[in-house]
């Protein structure tokens, strides 16, 4: 019979038992402002979550990621599969952005931000709470022998999960396949969608085994944020942390001779993931901030200044001085703005249209008698939805060179493409040698023209 | 820069009872823990071990699964079919005389100029003269009375699928059907022949 209620130690994790079982923490309730601002921030992050699919910006969805028709769509902005290298910038600026937080803040994305911690602690914590009671109630619960109680509230317990869970996953989907179309699914037979359907399905089972019992361990063993963060914090990071000097000896709070902390153990009561906060920063850590609420109450209770768990850097807790500017924010900072700023640069970059010009396979160059001749395939795609007209023309191409194969204008369907042959012509007499000209192709509606260099080719005098 | 170790490290935690073995070998004076790994991670790698088990035996082994390779030269071939049948139906159906009802017919021969101008145009010139500005393009030019392969509707439809009968020359037309579909094929032949006075017997 694995232990109720374990000592947390530095050398071991609490959640796994010495025979390699779960141990199930249940952090008791704890009231408090950190408490109360992380439900705020939880429940509006997940108004966004939920929302953003519906919010309609420039005819789109605020959010969609397009996978069937590889159209990504992001708050009015329409990608392309040819715009992915700005992947490359957006996942480094929020990898820097990220090292960036953590060696100011700590792990705050973890106990504040993360979609994980938001669903686990705003929904499916507050589910379990509601049907089975306190955590004393609840390790009960946990002991008693199964009987029509406990199968009722762990039944439907399980059941709100898995509605939950399949919830999620479906607000989930959302950002991939439009509304409309879900709604569609939902309505029709599993098997005409069988795809979509045993995706969703596996998205809602992973969700639920998540939430409804791999939890903590997560965060623990298999995120990779959470392994990265001891090589981003240092002394100067403000973490949550016990100010050992002001809190030992802990003792009895009638007693003298004794530091703040009465040892009543009450931030190892709500730690999430059953650690010790006094034995000071460790990995398990999500920066939930329960302790520093659940000491915060007691001290109150006890009389005694607040603050003994708080937000503080390591170096003042130890009661030195604090420094905030320091090499690595500074390199942190620099390495953050440059992926924003190449982002940016990115965006401008990203036109609404695109095109290609490519020699075509075959001869590079054709000549006869009188003329030498260059084929070319010309690509013009549009990404918008209505239909756009280009007026194709050269700039710097020497006087005599003709292109046939363009018309006055050429019209591109919305959100399709056009591909064309050009020839490029040029009188034998004319030509001293290969060289570069620069096709441009205006959009009739006023917006920005592209420009392509292309070579024209010919024989050795 | 800092290191990641605390400078001033927190005096040692007190005992708790609930501390791991350590193990009684030493090596340099590194000591290690009994400790267990999580039974549900050692079940991942059990699976694992299943995983591939099956997986070997199944797929390498069993051929019980077809590959990418086979996946895509069965698409392709579908592919083809489908279009195979199509040009026997439109094949099946298309005769001269079709060809030139259809190229008499607007909406047709719209769609058929709009094939024209993406495909042919560079060689034949948008007004079919295959002269560009007075130079001759390498097209033949398809508005006069000369025709060199023929002079009926299927024989230009034969002649823009297959390309150039004639494969000697250093500049030929290439197949079409590959980029087109039967269907484009006899808008873009009709569209052609728009430009020529059908014979009365058709009218």
């Amino acid at each position: 019979m694995p232990p109720s209620i374990k000592r947390p130690n530095l050398d071991s994790v609490t959640t796994i038992n010495p025979d390699g079982s779960r141990f199930f923490p249940h952090p008791a309730d704890v009231k408090g402002r950190f408490t109360t601002a992380r439900r705020l921030v939880g429940v509006l992050l997940i108004a966004i979550y939920v929302l953003l699919p519906w919010i309609p910006i420039n005819g789109h969805p605020a959010v969609l990621l397009d996978v069937t028709h590889r159209k990504f769509h992001l708050f009015g902005l329409t990608l392309l599969v040819q715009d992915v290298w700005l992947l490359f910038f957006v996942v480094s600026g929020v990898g820097f952005g990220l090292f960036y937080v953590t060696s100011l803040l700590g792990r705050i994305w973890c106990g504040w931000a993360c979609p994980y911690t938001v669903f686990l602690d705003h929904v499916f914590r507050r589910i379990e709470r509601w049907i089975e009671g306190d955590a004393p109630a609840r390790r009960q619960l946990d002991a008693a022998p199964w009987g029509p109680a406990k199968i009722a509230k762990r039944g439907l317990k399980h059941l709100l999960f898995a509605a939950c869970a399949l919830g999620i996953a479906h607000v989930g989907l959302s950002y991939f396949i439009p509304l409309p179309q879900l709604y569609a699914y939902m309505k029709g037979s599993p098997m005409q969608h069988a795809a979509v359907f045993a995706g969703v399905t596996a998205y809602a089972a992973a969700l639920y085994f998540c939430f409804g019992w791999f939890r903590e361990q997560f965060c623990i063993v298999m995120c990779p944020y959470g392994r990265l963060q001891s090589a981003l914090t240092d002394d100067d990071t403000m973490v949550i942390g016990y100010d050992y000097g002001r809190g030992e000896p802990r003792g009895k709070v009638k007693e003298a001779g004794h530091g703040d902390c009465i040892d009543c153990r009450r931030c190892v009561q709500v730690c999430p993931t059953s650690i010790d906060i006094r034995n000071g920063l460790q990995m398990e850590c999500i920066g939930c901030a329960a302790c520093i609420d659940a000491c915060d109450d007691i001290m109150d209770k006890v009389k005694r200044p607040r603050g003994l768990i708080r937000y503080d850097s390591h170096k003042g807790l130890t009661g030195q001085k604090r420094t905030i500017i320091r090499p690595r924010i500074i390199l942190y900072t620099a390495l953050m703005l440059l992926g924003a700023a190449v982002l940016t640069w990115g965006l401008t970059r990203v036109h609404g249209f695109e095109m290609s010009i490519v020699r075509l396979r075959g001869m590079p160059y054709i000549a006869d008698p009188g003329h030498i001749r260059n084929q070319f395939a010309l690509r013009l795609l549009s990404k918008g939805d209505d239909p756009t007209t280009f007026q194709v023309t050269t700039e710097n191409a020497p006087p005599g060179l003709t292109i046939s194969g363009l018309g006055d204008v050429l019209t591109v369907p919305g959100g399709g493409e056009l591909q064309q042959t050009l020839m490029l012509s040029l009188e034998r007499p004319t030509y001293t040698g290969p060289f570069k000209f620069t096709i441009t192709a205006t959009p009739t509606d006023g917006r920005s023209p592209l420009k392509r260099e292309v070579e024209f080719l010919g024989p050795d005098k | 820069m800092s290191d990641s170790t605390p400078s001033t490290p927190t005096p040692a935690p007190r005992p708790t009872g609930d501390e791991p073995v350590l193990r009684s070998h030493v090596f340099d004076g590194i000591q290690e823990f009994d400790q267990r790994l999580p039974n549900w991670w050692l079940m991942t790698f059990y699976f694992a071990i299943v995983w591939f088990v099956l997986y070997w035996t199944l797929y390498y082994q069993g051929g019980f699964f077809s590959n990418d390779q086979d996946r895509v030269t069965t698409e392709l071939k579908a592919i083809q079919e489908v279009k195979n049948k199509e040009l026997e139906k439109m094949l099946a159906t298309l005769d001269n005389k079709v060809l030139w009802t259809w190229s008499q017919d607007p909406v047709i021969k719209n769609e058929g100029h709009a094939i024209y101008t993406r495909i042919c145009s560079a060689c034949h010139a948008a007004d079919l003269s295959a002269k560009l500005g007075g130079a001759p393009l390498p097209g033949l030019p398809l508005n006069d009375q000369e025709w060199k392969y023929g002079n009926q509707p299927m024989d230009v439809f034969r002649m823009v699928g297959k390309g150039s009968p004639d494969k000697t020359q250093a500049i030929q037309m290439p197949p079409w059907e590959a980029v087109l579909s039967p269907s484009e094929i006899a808008k873009v032949s009709a569209f052609v022949m728009s430009h020529h006075t059908p014979p009365v017997a058709a009218n």
